[in-house]
């Protein structure tokens, strides 16, 4: 017997981990979908077509990604129901692999898919509501377009996905209750500490210090003039690659080990 | 087999609550693992099911070691929690996602026992009562035909007829390849169906014996007087005289009562230690 992989235990697990829960894996998915459907709403018809696409696909994107994922191995409740989960004949492989792709590749593929229909939907209500007979009409059409995926939004939002989804990742394999209210404070506290931290030695460097963002610049401001110190090219590049794929990496890999040495 | 090597595990490295434990649990017996409140019971089979990790030395289970839960040595246990966990499923629902993790799990007697327990078979399952889940998590358990099977607390939240149903289905499902595991502080839902007695105490073992070596070495009864002479491990002033436990000289036999069994054993240790250790 394979006790690293076997796809047909493997599907069961599957099967299993988004049907026991249907609350929790199904319900939560539908009302993130729901809210992003919500936000877009409301902010078309009190900001426009700026904020509605981009706010609600980040708040859906990140902030469903973030519940969605403290909740896929959210069994540590109470220890009957770890106990239950850590000691079902199915690797912890098996297990990781079912949380990751419940978060990172199910849940993206339809947020993205559910996205586009609503987006679309929208501008296409809009653009059919125009009045082809307006010298304005060009202007208009032109003026609204379907949200692109390749932008730069979604290249950032997707760097924060991997990184907030893995710290709940880690976060509710660390903490048996509460585990996204917790995970959320560490995280909040470590980047508050880290954010303190560059502002001291950004402080004892410099004069006129008014932001320091780490790992980015740091804005200096005298009067009515602002200047930035940028990070040099290599050590862009370097930051770049660390929260795009190392840090992830890192916080899912974590994961995984912590799901191997969990104990209830 | 159950072996236990030198095993050592506290919820903090500098408080052990077992050390150094050496113990070897044979096949084809059920064994009761008394305790008081918080005495270890609970802590034992977690390190047996592998959702506790020893300090020091190891627990091998048929070989295998739990820390590692890997699915072929899961296969072959199934571990009763005292609060037992149910989703919001039906039974068909429940069984159609969990049997399959469990090669031996036989349909047929898993609908038996429910019968035989009398689980309402309509519903969802954490709509049932307490105790109703628990009937049900034991019958699936027996159904999942594994080697090895931990309780604990199993009789917890069972009316007085469930329990003696569930004493009536563990004697039923026993056979020479399966260990039964069976942790309780209620001592007497276990009288009459265990073989091997396990009496810990703050992390201590101080009794493992079977039911018959019991018999033979002590003598349950109750006297007018403590007799002299002798080495009485536990005395208790009842309505009808004093109920004692005394060392067997003359081959008596005597009905066990596990439950001044487990107060002589826990209140007079280094007795029971004598007691036992003498051939």
């Amino acid at each position: 017997m394979n006790d690293t992989f076997n796809l047909s235990r493997f599907g069961f697990l599957l099967k299993k981990s988004i049907l026991e829960r249907p609350i929790q894996i199904i319900g939560l998915t539908f009302l993130i979908l729901g809210f992003t459907f919500f936000t877009y709403s409301v902010f078309l018809y009190f900001g426009g077509w700026g904020p509605a696409q981009n706010l609600s696909f980040i708040w859906g994107y990140i902030g469903g990604g973030i519940f969605l994922s403290s909740a896929v191995f959210g069994y540590f409740n109470t220890n009957a129901s770890g106990s239950a989960y850590l000691t079902l004949p199915a690797s912890a492989l098996e297990k990781w692999l079912c949380g990751t792709l419940i978060t990172g590749v199910f849940f993206c593929l339809l947020f993205f898919g559910f996205y586009r229909l609503i987006d679309t939907a929208f501008v296409t209500a809009y653009h059919n509501g125009l009045d082809r007979n307006s010298p304005l009409y060009q202007k208009m059409y032109n003026a609204v377009h379907i949200f692109a995926f390749e932008g730069n939004i979604v290249r950032q939002s997707t760097i924060m996905f991997v990184n907030f989804t893995g710290i709940m990742l880690v976060g509710s394999l660390y903490f048996n209750r509460v585990a996204v209210v917790k995970a959320a404070i560490v995280a909040c506290v470590l980047m508050g500490v880290i954010y303190l931290l560059n502002l001291t030695v950004a402080n004892i460097l410099f004069t006129n210090v008014d932001v320091a963002f780490p790992f980015h610049n740091i804005l200096i401001k005298m009067g009515k003039e602002a200047g930035s110190i940028e990070l040099t090219p290599i050590a862009s590049t370097f930051v770049d690659i660390c929260f795009q794929y190392i840090l992830p990496c890192i916080l899912w890999v974590t994961a995984y080990i912590r799901l191997r040495e969990k104990e209830i | 087999m159950i072996q236990f090597n030198n095993l050592s595990f506290g919820y903090s490295r500098k408080k052990l609550l077992y050390k150094n434990l050496s113990l070897s649990i044979e096949s084809g017996s059920i064994y009761g693992l008394l305790g008081k409140n918080g005495a270890g019971k609970s802590t034992l089979l977690k390190n047996m099911v592998g959702t506790l990790f020893p300090v020091e030395g190891n627990v091998m289970i048929n070989g295998m070691n739990p820390q590692s839960r890997k699915p072929s040595f899961l296969q072959t246990i199934y571990y009763i929690a005292e609060d037992v966990y149910v989703p919001s499923l039906t039974i068909k629902q429940y069984k159609n996602l969990f049997s399959p993790f469990y090669p031996q799990f036989n349909e047929e007697n898993f609908y038996k026992y429910l019968q035989e327990l009398e689980v309402s078979v309509d519903g969802k399952l954490n709509k049932l009562s307490f105790g109703q889940q628990k009937k049900f998590v034991i019958a699936f358990a027996l159904a999942c035909n594994t080697k090895v099977l931990l309780m604990d607390e199993p009789t917890n939240g069972l009316d007085i007829p469930s329990k003696a149903q569930f004493r009536k289905l563990i004697a039923s499902v026993m056979n020479d390849d399966r260990i039964i595991f069976i942790s309780t502080h209620q001592i007497r839902d276990l009288e009459n169906m265990i073989d091997k007695v396990l009496i810990v105490d703050n992390g201590n073992l101080l009794l493992h014996s079977s039911i018959t070596d019991i018999a033979e070495r002590l003598c349950f009864k109750t006297v007018s007087e403590i007799p002299a002479g002798v080495k009485v491990l536990y005395s208790e002033k009842m309505l009808r005289g004093i109920s004692v436990i005394i060392e067997n000289l003359n081959g008596e036999d005597s009905a066990l009562n596990l439950e001044h069994l487990f107060n002589g054993v826990t209140e007079n240790p280094a007795m029971a230690k004598q007691l036992f250790s003498s051939n």
